[in-house]
């Protein structure tokens, strides 16, 4: 089971094209894991609304929080991140307070290309080596970290590598390398590429995958496929609805669903239910890794129902 | 709220604004949109250039080209059976090759730019870092504005989470690079090659004890060379971000916002809307991607009851049916907020019958945004 690999794993890291419900798809895995005994984080990064709004939870804050039985979520805001990285290095409050409030820190700390990045990434690694005080068990078993979309989203993978180049002794450069190591780490780490059945998204996906792959090493372990329209006609129910439209069939299904309006939504579906295969074939050209799909919810918002309805197909997977 | 058109503003836009960015949340079809947008204008005998700064070369999907270069490429329209009076080009944006270019074009000396261009902390940050996409897209913006090939420019922006950081990039940027206190911060104490800690603060020592134990004196002495070495550039780099942000706010120059119907992208289009009004930047539009059809529009409503259909069939039908008026209802609840708030009717893109990514896609959505322009040929379905 694809899914069953990935809960293997400590950390997962979801990437994708914006638009494609990174986040509905990271709720869902995180709600999966929690159910399944693991005690789960789910790291939002600078987005403290999404998984509240999928969860049905009030919004993320600096620190995990118990949205659900086992299940956290945490918002990891880059500028607090680093200053409370500044405060646990400065242990003297005062001092601490003066350095953050002093412009040198906001001109460098704040603005320096790559750091905050860093810090984030940083942040996710502590997570990970989180150990209980007298157990010394994984304070966290499965971490899940919905990543920025596509083009930040490559910063924040790159950046381990980038800062373990750029700043070759000192612990930024020995820490940058450990989350590089982390990153690396096959049993404990994988990257689950998301997509849309759509040109832009697949192209995306492809182009993520080889450079987080290749240039990060890091491992790929699932792709998904969300909203996809799943077939929902029998082949020789389509034809019927192909014969009923060009015979321009009308008259009334119920007494408030005319016949020839349901024809225009039932080949609308069969167009995309096309699309959506001829999409899950150059996906899975692309890209090496097992595939999983997710359907299209037709909702008036995506809330706890919707997340459960996508945990539930994650668990077939 | 006057009655007037929906696509008035855009449409004159087209026809005479000389910049158009075009911004939005990540996913809502902004490449495509920009895209279509500079064909448009090239109908209307305009030379448009479509420039991207994505790194994933989503503009090439779109314009069905393998790929796109620095150098602006001319499209084929007529292929395609359209007579434009005018042209389209086509560019993708090299964040490190503009950041070279300006450095080779401000540096003070050729000593000075070769210690840049090889200094280890200037290959890092050049590169893919967040930011300097952004800061070297508008930079860019600022050379091809004066391109006498073309007299449109719009420029696609990258996706960022907030779309905003592509607005505030030019003064972060030149926050990082500020000559004060970097300089007063660095130069002191490095160019000797050393570092000392008398700083006139003690505040100021302790955060360089920080940096340096927490970033190594090999990284401080790469840094504090690049500024060093950027030391004549500030001028001219402080010069260039002052009047990108008076390239942007210019009459000229205008911000087309994309969205899709969904209710994420909506609050975002909102959010977006509302910085751009405070930052009194030139708003001409508001383009929806891919509304749903809803069905029941244009049905005919006829009052006898349809021919007996298997009930399992009749089931699906009805469900699908369902499925969509959901959505498409949910969809134009979002445009009426959308339209409420910012007192602009959104021009509305429909979801086409497959997936737009090559030129003839794009004449379909330059049409939905303008309306008007006649397609010759029926675009051929992707997949059958």
């Amino acid at each position: 089971m694809i899914v069953d690999r990935l809960l293997e794993r400590r950390l997962v890291i979801l990437s994708g094209k914006g638009g494609v419900g990174k986040s509905t798809v990271g709720a869902a895995l995180a709600l999966l894991a929690a159910e399944r005994g693991k005690r789960t984080l789910l790291v939002e990064i600078d987005a403290p609304l999404e998984a509240a709004r999928y969860l049905e939870a009030p919004a993320s804050g600096g620190k995990p929080r118990e949205v659900r039985p086992g299940l956290f979520t945490v918002n990891l805001d880059p500028r607090s991140v680093m200053d409370e990285y500044v405060q646990r290095t400065v242990r003297v409050e005062m001092f601490a307070r003066r350095v953050i409030e002093s412009p040198i820190y906001e001109r460098f700390f704040v603005t320096a290309p790559g750091l905050k990045e860093l810090m984030v990434m940083g942040r996710v690694m502590v997570f990970e080596e989180e150990r209980e005080r007298w157990s010394r068990k994984p304070k966290w078993d499965f971490i899940v970290v919905d990543a920025p979309a596509t083009g930040h989203g490559l910063s924040f993978l790159k950046v381990p590598l980038a800062a373990s180049l750029a700043v070759p002794i000192g612990p930024v450069g020995a820490n940058a390398r450990r989350i590089l190591a982390l990153l690396r780490d096959a049993r404990r780490t994988a990257l689950v590429v998301v997509a849309i059945p759509e040109e832009m998204a697949v192209v995306e996906a492809a182009w993520f995958h080889d450079l987080a792959v290749d240039e990060v090493g890091i491992e790929c372990a699932a792709m998904v496929l969300n909203a996809a329209h799943e077939r929902r006609f029998t082949d020789a129910e389509e034809a019927q609805v192909l014969r009923l439209t060009s015979e321009r069939a009308g008259g009334r299904l119920l007494r408030e669903v005319d016949l020839g309006a349901a024809l225009v939504a039932a080949r609308r579906h069969i167009r995309r239910r096309k699309l959506t295969r001829f999409y899950e074939t150059r996906l899975r050209r692309a890209l090496k890794a097992p595939l999983v799909s997710l359907p299209f919810l037709f909702a008036e918002a995506l809330g706890r129902r919707e997340i459960r309805t996508l945990a539930d197909r994650l668990a077939e997977a | 709220m006057p009655e007037r058109p929906p696509v008035r503003g855009l449409e004159a836009a087209i026809g005479e604004r000389r910049v158009l960015v075009v911004c939005g949340a990540g996913g809502v079809g902004k490449t495509t949109t920009a895209a279509a947008l500079a064909l448009q204008a090239a109908l209307r005998g305009r030379r448009a250039l479509v420039c991207t700064i994505d790194p994933s070369r989503r503009l090439a999907t779109s314009l069905g080209l393998s790929q796109l270069s620095e150098k602006p490429r001319a499209l084929p329209l007529h292929k395609l059976g359209v007579q434009a009076p005018g042209s389209l080009h086509a560019m993708t944006l090299d964040t490190k090759r503009t950041f070279d270019a300006l450095v080779e074009r401000f540096a003070a000396s050729p000593e000075a730019r070769r210690r840049i261009l090889d200094n280890r902390f200037y290959q890092q940050v050049s590169d893919a870092l967040a930011g300097t996409h952004e800061y070297m897209a508008m930079e860019k913006l600022l050379e091809l504005r004066t391109d006498e090939r073309f007299d449109l420019v719009v420029l696609d922006t990258p996706p960022t989470r907030h779309a905003l950081d592509f607005l505030e990039a030019p003064e972060r940027m030149m926050s990082f690079l500020d000559t004060g206190i970097l300089r007063f911060f660095l130069k002191p104490y490095f160019v000797a090659g050393r570092l000392t800690l008398k700083i006139a603060t003690r505040t100021g020592a302790l955060a360089l004890s920080l940096v340096d134990k927490y970033l190594g004196l090999q990284f401080l002495q790469d840094l504090s060379e690049f500024f060093l070495a950027f030391d004549g550039l500030y001028a001219g780099f402080k010069e260039r971000a002052a009047r990108v942000f008076e390239l942007l706010r210019d009459p000229g120059s205008g911000f087309v916002l994309v969205a899709s119907p969904a209710p994420l992208a909506i609050d975002e289009a909102l959010y977006f809307h509302r910085r751009l009004v405070e930052r009194s930047m030139p708003f001409v539009g508001l383009i929806v991607n891919r509304l749903h059809p809803d069905p029941a529009e244009g049905a005919r409503s006829a009052p006898r009851t349809a021919a007996r259909l298997d009930p399992a069939f009749a089931g699906k039908l009805v469900a699908v049916y369902r499925d969509l008026r959901t959505l498409a209802r949910a969809e134009r609840r979002g445009l009426a907020r959308l339209e409420v708030d910012t007192g602009v009717p959104p021009v509305l893109v429909p979801e086409f019958e497959t997936d737009v990514h090559d030129l003839r896609g794009l004449l379909e959505i330059a049409a939905a945004i303008v309306g008007g322009v006649p397609l010759r040929a029926r675009r051929r379905a992707a997949v059958s």
